[in-house]
Formats: structure tokens, C-alpha cells, sequence
């Protein structure tokens, strides 16, 4: 399992643990002490990111689709800092 | 005539009353069963809260809490962990409807706005307090108040802590840190970030002269007067059935 941790310059912390296989990602948990709103909406996130290859262009779409499409609030922390950490916590992988 | 909002000053309360009834509150205001409202509340006992996309097992040292009888209970608002000391802090609860005057689309503009009641309140002790983004009030630069917001069914909850007394030590031995030698560094950064009203008027400020400024703050800051009131029926059944089936239960507490 990877693990990383992400401190926003000005903003919040962003933790993420995974898993991955055959460079998607499997298994997917995104924590910290950011703001979202609806808050529901990080489950949605989460899974949407499930499947996904490895690759920044790609993981930044599908997290910007999906803030789009369930009209998501972000404070504190933006997509491309959710794709930075997924990145770091997977190098962490080996 | 000025517009009037609801007042509650709902004493002290374990984590999950307190955290079920912002809610029920939340609940009965997109009802339009009550008012606005601003609610002062405490702890006992003395509790840990997380923020909702936060992980209880990585944040908090469960058995340190069961150890000193403290509780822990995840919020509904993000944000980060918060140690509610009985003696040390006191919170609060603002309940709005996302139509009002003071509400704006704009998340971090009615965090400036919401926090300017308790800016004032500060002011009015003696404390030049202001507001920093995202969520904060610091003086001095250092931070003396911490803020959460969620909105749902067309109203805002903003919720947050006032420090009266802060005691950095005893709140790491409750949170998770990576190792004795970080948590000695985190004690000291805290110890510099972070102040409290008697810290820095340099004597004792009793809970009701707290609150007695915050209210005024308050009222001077959103141009209302405060009615003090009473919890409505349906307030009550439903922070005793939310107590039960969410804040006090692991599925609730342990969900990420």
C-alpha cells in the first residue's frame, strides 16, 4: 500500500493511501483536514478515481469532471493537489 | 425594527449530544420549525473531535482517550482536529438560512462573515483579533479560534472554538503523532502558534464574561438582536435519535 502526505502552501493537509494494480489505481482512500462541499461528494471522488491509470492528465480530468458534475466546493485545496498526492502515494509503492 | 435570532446557551454536554444537536438544529431550521440561531455550548467530557474527511485511527490515540475518559466524535463539517478542553474553550454554533444577508455563494466570504461576530466579541474584551482564511482567527498572528462550515437543504451550520485556556501538552498526548521526538516539536510549534484569551490579556476570563462579549459581538456584527430560547420538541426527539444511531456509533465515528 502507498501513502502520502500533502501540506497546501496557505491551505490544508491532504492524505492519501492506495493501492494499485498493473498501474491503475485499485483501492482508494483520500483524508485531511481540507473542506468539500457537499461532503458527501468524496465518496463519489473516491470511486471515480477507482480504475483509473496512473497518469497526472488523466487523474486531473477525472477529478475535475467529477467537482464539475456534482458541483463540488473545494476550500483549502485544489484538484491538482489531490493529483499530486495520489502520484506521491503511489511512487511510494515500489 | 432589528431582526431578532434565537439564542441558546446549552451548557455542558458529551461530544455526541453536542454534535447531534447542531445538527437537529441544522434539521429544524431547512424545516422553518425555528429562527436563526446562535448556540454557546461546552464539553464534558472533554472531547476530540475530527473533521469529517478526516481518519479517527490516524488522528486520534483512541486508548489515550479511553485511558482519561475523553471522548471522540467525528463533525460534519471538515476541518481539522480539535481538542474541546471542559475548562479551556468554549464553542459555538451559528445556524442561518443560505438566503440571508450575511450568507453569500461564496464559502470563504461567509467564513469572513460569520467569524466577524466573534472578531467583534474578541474586540470587545480587549483582544484586536482578526480573520484569516481559510478558517481562522488569529491576534498577533497567532490563532485563537478555529471554524467549520457545511450547508445543507438551504442552511449554513458554522460551528467553531473559542480558546479560553490552551494546554498543548495534554492535547498531543490524545493525537496520533509519528514518533515522542515529533511530538515534543509539535507541542512547541503550537505553543507559538497558537494563544488563548488568557494568554493574552494576561488574566482570568470567567465563561460568562466570554460570553456576555461574544453575544454583544455578535449582535453589533449582524445587526440582530439575540431572544434567549428554548430547544423545540422536535430539536430534542431528533438530537436523542441522531446521539444513537450516528454520533456515538463506530459506523458514524471510524467511517474513514
Amino acid at each position: 500500500m502507498g501513502r502520502a502526505l500533502l501540506k497546501v502552501k496557505g491551505g490544508k493537509l491532504v492524505k492519501v493511501k492506495l493501492t494499485q494494480k498493473e498501474n491503475k489505481i485499485q483501492k482508494i482512500r483520500i483524508t485531511g483536514d481540507f473542506f468539500l462541499h457537499p461532503e458527501e461528494a468524496i465518496d463519489e471522488l473516491e470511486q471515480a478515481l477507482v480504475g483509473k491509470p496512473l497518469k497526472e492528465e488523466n487523474l486531473l480530468q477525472t477529478v475535475r469532471n467529477l467537482l464539475h458534475e456534482k458541483n463540488v466546493t473545494l476550500l483549502g485545496v485544489a484538484p491538482k493537489d489531490f493529483v499530486r498526492c495520489v502520484l506521491m502515494a503511489c511512487s511510494e509503492n515500489g | 425594527m432589528v431582526e431578532e435570532w434565537r439564542f441558546l446557551d446549552t451548557g455542558l454536554h458529551d461530544a455526541f449530544y453536542n454534535m447531534a444537536l447542531d445538527e437537529a438544529i441544522m434539521t429544524a431550521r431547512s424545516k422553518n420549525l425555528i429562527p436563526n440561531t446562535i448556540r454557546f455550548f461546552r464539553w464534558r467530557p472533554s472531547a476530540v473531535s475530527i473533521g469529517y474527511f478526516q481518519s479517527m485511527k490516524d488522528e486520534v490515540d483512541i486508548a489515550a482517550c479511553n485511558e482519561r475518559g475523553i471522548d471522540y466524535v467525528r463533525r460534519i463539517t471538515g476541518g481539522g482536529t480539535v481538542y474541546h478542553d471542559e475548562e479551556g474553550e468554549l464553542t459555538y454554533s451559528i445556524t442561518v438560512a443560505e438566503n440571508h444577508r450575511l450568507a453569500s455563494k461564496d464559502f470563504q466570504k461567509t467564513y469572513q462573515v460569520l467569524c466577524s461576530g466573534l472578531v467583534q466579541g474578541l474586540n470587545l474584551l480587549g483582544i484586536p483579533a482578526k480573520f484569516k482564511q481559510v478558517n481562522d482567527i488569529i491576534v498577533d498572528g497567532e490563532k485563537i479560534s478555529g471554524n467549520a462550515q457545511t450547508r445543507k437543504r438551504g442552511v449554513i451550520l458554522q460551528h467553531g472554538t473559542i480558546l479560553r485556556r490552551v494546554n498543548p501538552p495534554l492535547m498531543f498526548t490524545l493525537l496520533k503523532v509519528p514518533s515522542e521526538k515529533i511530538r515534543g516539536k509539535l507541542i512547541k510549534t503550537v505553543n507559538e502558534r497558537v494563544t488563548s484569551i488568557e494568554r493574552y490579556l494576561g488574566r482570568e476570563v470567567s465563561f460568562e464574561e466570554l460570553k456576555k462579549a461574544l453575544r454583544n459581538g455578535f449582535e453589533k456584527a449582524f445587526k440582530i438582536r439575540l431572544i434567549e430560547g428554548q430547544l423545540i420538541d422536535f430539536e430534542n426527539s431528533l438530537t436523542s435519535e441522531l446521539i444513537v444511531k450516528k454520533y456515538s456509533s463506530k459506523s458514524w465515528n471510524f467511517r474513514r
